[in-house]
């Protein structure tokens, strides 16, 4: 019997502590928006940062898996991006012996040097641009051409005696052909040096985005023995790594360490282990990354917090007079646990609502400027995260400041 | 004019007393460890109230009065529970007030307790009627009833077609006269009220005070004010000067006023 009257006691309470958050909330029409529209941008910035770091790893892992190569063979160094000075470090020399030696290896079905260099690109018109080229023997599946056509594999190495058909042709993906102002079928200049590229006239034959999504920048992509000889290097035919794709029934761990044994003086590498070299070379850039992200979980954090806090302080003199007059504490929480759910729940779910839009946004901007695709990932748990934050600790900041506020002598607020 | 309703009664127990009371109030915080460390020396003190002695019974008005910063509010919060003397006792119908813990006396000043303030202090996103009903959710009282009886106490301020307005929508005299509905809406022995007439204009300062003096039935109401026609609905005034009682005029058993410091007779200020 006492308990059912406790029960009910308690059920009047909350009731009364539910209408006082709505009554609060929709008296103060202001307030409450730009409460909502504050969570909702913290949980915009958090959701689209950690995108952002989720967009790097991501594609990253899509380069490596797309590459549709089971092992990468490299002479230590493992930079796809330009060095400070501007240049690629390729320094896996003869490396068409090299893979011609790794093709014969058990288990092996191939394996395709490919070099990264800086050249001058122009159309013609007498100024050049500097763009990476790569050069790759051509073909199979390691090169999406999205228009035109991809050219006919390295004819011109012809065993070595570089006195084969050049094919003069080249393929570029979207960002290139925008910045050179060009398509399938016209012409344009590439070599190592100005010299070399104005004589070295070749054909756009078709735009594909593999390498631009590779390396992040704009790409031209070429035969291997052209772009050696556009820049001097037939002698040494230096490579960035050699991609290595195994028979269907072969064990990739196997194959490595058989291939390590034989080649000692390179490192062989699984997609997963390419990445995570790749990635520890950009140590410095992860690390703002995830320092970026960090900070916006943090940042988005202390203003969900600061923002709740500020909503309930502005009410303090009203719960000092409550107080004052008897009213416990426990009411006065719940009413303002009650404000912190309501607007931690519709900031974040404006904010989760807006982030598919600005990431796509984002990722059209980065597209149109950098040329880098999928620049915003949002995951589900991404989208989660930001709405658990702004809900959480929105309740949480809340109920702290009642809490503070009812421990306070309501004289000293009134 | 209301008389000195406790001149006829036998020996009634007070609602409310103090007996050696004083008020120290520190202003800033203690030093702390490092503080003390650094040579900072404690903060200065005021003392609000001073070794004073009070009594207030069931049915009388008393009224507090002395210029600013001679101790009327914080004597009146001593009173109604709002704080705990430095020195001295308080009792609240016997007990003693410092021996509760800030729960329990959170709970007597719902029970038993009524608060009016100067500046009304209602909630501006409650109607009327739900300022004056909510301190009946603490009490477990039903719905019905609570609506029940902040409409009753409402109509009686004259307030009855406003019930469903919010404070935003009402005049300072009829905020103020919601406050005092919701100051008596828990039936409490003693109402304390803080300059209740400071922020009106002349004509509803009387008709507040014409709630105050019907309100009397069988509580006390102590009312700290500037204003001598405010005071003048009390039954006694008591004078404070420095955080002392200058003048506590207390009738004796046949109604003739004591004037214990001399200085002026109620008759004189109801005059």
């Amino acid at each position: 019997m006492e308990a059912g009257r406790a029960i009910v006691r308690w059920l009047a309470r909350l009731r009364t502590a539910g209408e006082i958050t709505v009554s609060q909330l929709r008296h103060h029409k202001l307030r409450l928006g730009m409460a909502i529209v504050g969570i909702a941008l913290a949980v915009l910035a958090m959701t689209l940062l950690a995108g952002v770091g989720m967009g790097v790893v991501e594609t990253g892992e899509q380069q490596f898996e797309t590459a549709d190569r089971d092992l990468w063979v490299t002479a230590g160094e493992t930079r796809i991006t330009p060095v400070g000075g501007g240049g690629f470090e390729n320094t896996l020399y003869d490396s068409r012996n090299v893979s011609a030696a790794i093709s014969e290896h058990e288990g092996v079905r191939n394996a395709v040097p490919l070099a990264f260099e800086t050249v001058y690109v122009g159309t013609g018109d007498g100024e050049f641009r500097t763009f990476v080229a790569t050069g790759t023997t051509g073909g199979g599946s390691t090169v999406q051409v999205t228009d035109g056509e991809l050219f006919p594999g390295d004819p011109h190495y012809a065993d070595g005696t570089y006195e084969g058909d050049r094919t003069n042709e080249v393929v570029i993906d979207e960002e290139t052909a925008r910045q050179l102002g060009v398509d399938v079928g016209d012409t344009i200049h590439v070599g190592g040096s100005y010299a070399v590229a104005r004589e070295n006239e070749v054909t756009v034959v078709g735009i594909s985005p593999t390498f631009e999504r590779m390396l992040g920048t704009p790409t031209v992509v070429m035969p291997l023995s052209e772009l050696h000889q556009a820049t001097g290097t037939t002698h040494t035919e230096p490579a960035t790594f050699i991609t290595v794709t195994l028979e269907d029934d072969a064990d990739p761990e196997t194959v490595q360490q058989d291939l390590e044994e034989t080649h000692p003086e390179y490192e062989i590498r699984t997609n997963q282990e390419q990445l995570d070299a790749v990635l520890q070379e950009q140590v410095l850039v992860l690390a703002a990354g995830v320092t970026l992200v960090i900070l916006a979980v943090g940042a988005g954090i202390a203003l969900t917090a600061n923002l709740l806090a500020l909503v309930v302080y502005q009410q303090r003199r009203a719960f000092a007079v409550l107080r004052a007059q008897g009213i416990s504490a426990t009411l006065l929480i719940a009413s303002v646990v009650g404000q912190g759910i309501a607007i931690g729940t519709l900031g974040g779910a404006l904010g989760v609502a807006l982030s598919s839009p600005s990431a796509h946004l984002l990722d059209r901007l980065a597209s149109a400027v950098v040329g880098f695709d999928g620049l915003v990932q949002l995951s589900p748990t991404i989208l989660a995260g930001g709405f658990l934050i702004a809900v959480g600790i929105g309740t949480l900041s809340a109920a702290l400041t009642g809490w503070r506020i009812s421990r306070t002598p309501p004289l000293e607020l009134l | 004019m209301a008389g000195p309703a406790s001149a006829n009664r036998a020996s009634p127990p007070p609602v409310a007393s103090a007996t050696d009371v004083t008020k120290v109030f520190i202003r800033g915080s203690e030093p702390g460890r490092i503080g003390r460390l650094l040579g900072r020396s404690a903060p200065p003190t005021v003392t609000a109230v001073d070794d004073v002695s009070i009594e207030i019974e069931t049915g009388e008005i008393v009224g507090l009065s002395g210029p600013s910063g001679s101790g009327k509010s914080t004597l009146l919060h001593l009173l109604a529970g709002l704080e705990v003397p430095t020195e001295g006792t308080v009792r609240f119908q016997g007990r003693d007030v410092a021996s509760l813990s800030n729960r329990q006396r959170t709970r007597l000043r719902l029970e038993h307790v009524g608060i009016v303030f100067q500046h009304f202090h209602l909630l501006e996103s409650l109607s009327a009627r739900a300022n004056v009903a909510l301190p009946l959710v603490e009490l477990g009282v039903g719905r019905r009833t609570r609506r029940q009886r902040a409409e009753t106490l409402l109509e009686r301020v004259g307030l009855g077609d406003r019930t469903g307005h919010r404070p935003g929508e009402l005049s300072g005299g009829e905020q103020q006269r919601v406050a005092i509905a919701r100051a008596l809406v828990t039936d409490p022995t003693l109402v304390v009220a803080d300059e209740p007439t400071g922020e009106l204009d002349t004509d509803t300062g009387r008709r507040v005070l014409e709630e105050f003096e019907r309100a009397t039935d069988d509580r006390a109401i102590v009312l700290a004010s500037h204003d001598e026609e405010t005071l003048a609905i009390s039954d006694r005034v008591v004078k404070l000067h420095d955080g002392r009682v200058v003048d506590d005029p207390r009738p004796d058993e046949k109604g003739v006023v004591d004037h214990r410091s001399g200085e002026r007779t109620v008759a004189e200020f109801h005059e």
